[in-house]
């Protein structure tokens, strides 16, 4: 069973500090696998192969729109999170899941290709670039930090993002496009439309429960 | 093959091509207890944690930053 705790609109650093938190408890074996969902204000992140080169417009802009930069240590380059935007954290003992980092990544993948064919979009993966992918444009990123081969980071799925947001940075450090759930049909959408199907997914994926718990109960 | 004594190689992180080093996160001369955090690899945008296998002295890194490893590579030698 795996543990998911929906934390709302959530600050970016805080949060950070809550998986940090719960990854050594996981390692501890204090408690089982965990996964966050989370929607974070504007903030940008940088992975342990990243450049601030790839930020496209000056700090003071990035100030002007009160957005913060983060170094942090998972894999990858820059990335953004903010309003409209799925992000997910799974704080997973690998060891139960093949011990095999492909396959992680691999099945985040699936899980995110089979929600947006929920919603009616075909996405699909690049080879060599991790990530989900509409085309040429980028719908879902990725970054992962292991260790004691216990996960944390993890997926970032744009539902319905500022474009102008997206035009503040190359994502992952690539000349490619980025592009949201809500550009590609009509209609409202809310986070949990993409949500629901994805935990539905990975259940499926992992071969077992993922059971919604208070903060309560875990923290 | 076994592995000599001392030696830190590569884990096997599943079914993966290669890795980058991106960080030591002990420098040459110093001494590690088993289990410290010795370096970090990145493959498939995760970057994984690499503990020392064993007590001893971090005597010579094998595979700097930037090198691209595969799983039984030669990493660092410890004594």
């Amino acid at each position: 069973m795996i543990a998911h705790l929906d934390l709302g609109i959530a600050d970016y650093a805080e949060t950070l500090t809550l998986q940090r938190r719960l990854h050594a408890r996981r390692c501890a074996g204090e408690i089982g696998d965990v996964l966050l969902s989370v929607e974070h204000p504007p903030v940008l992140t940088l992975g342990r192969s990243g450049s601030r080169e790839h930020v496209l417009v000056p700090p003071a802009t990035l100030r002007e729109h009160g957005i913060e930069i983060h170094e942090i240590e998972r894999g990858g380059d820059i990335t953004y999170h903010g309003p409209g935007q799925l992000v997910m954290y799974p704080i997973l003992d690998l060891r139960a899941y093949g011990k095999d980092v492909h396959r992680f990544v691999w099945t985040l993948e699936e899980g995110i290709l089979r929600a947006l064919a929920a919603c009616g979009i075909e996405a699909a993966r690049r080879a060599g670039y991790p990530g989900v992918w509409v085309g040429e444009r980028k719908i879902a990123s990725l970054g992962v930090y292991v260790k004691h081969w216990v996960s944390y980071h993890g997926i970032a799925v744009n539902v319905a993002v500022n474009p102008e947001h997206f035009a503040l940075i190359r994502p992952c450090g690539l000349p490619v496009e980025t592009v949201s759930v809500n550009d590609l049909r009509s209609g409202p959408i809310e986070l949990s439309d993409v949500r629901d199907p994805l935990i539905e997914a990975l259940e499926a994926l992992w071969a077992t429960e993922i059971a919604s718990v208070d903060r309560q109960e875990l923290i | 093959m076994a592995a000599n004594q001392g030696s830190v190689t590569m884990p096997d992180l599943g079914d993966v091509s290669d890795a980058l080093v991106v960080q030591w996160l002990c420098a040459e001369g110093e001494r590690v207890n088993e289990g410290d955090d010795l370096l970090e690899v990145e493959t498939e945008k995760t970057t994984f944690v690499i503990p020392a296998p064993q007590d001893g002295v971090l005597r010579r890194i094998a595979a700097p930053e930037g090198t691209r490893v595969r799983q039984g590579d030669l990493l660092a030698e410890l004594e």
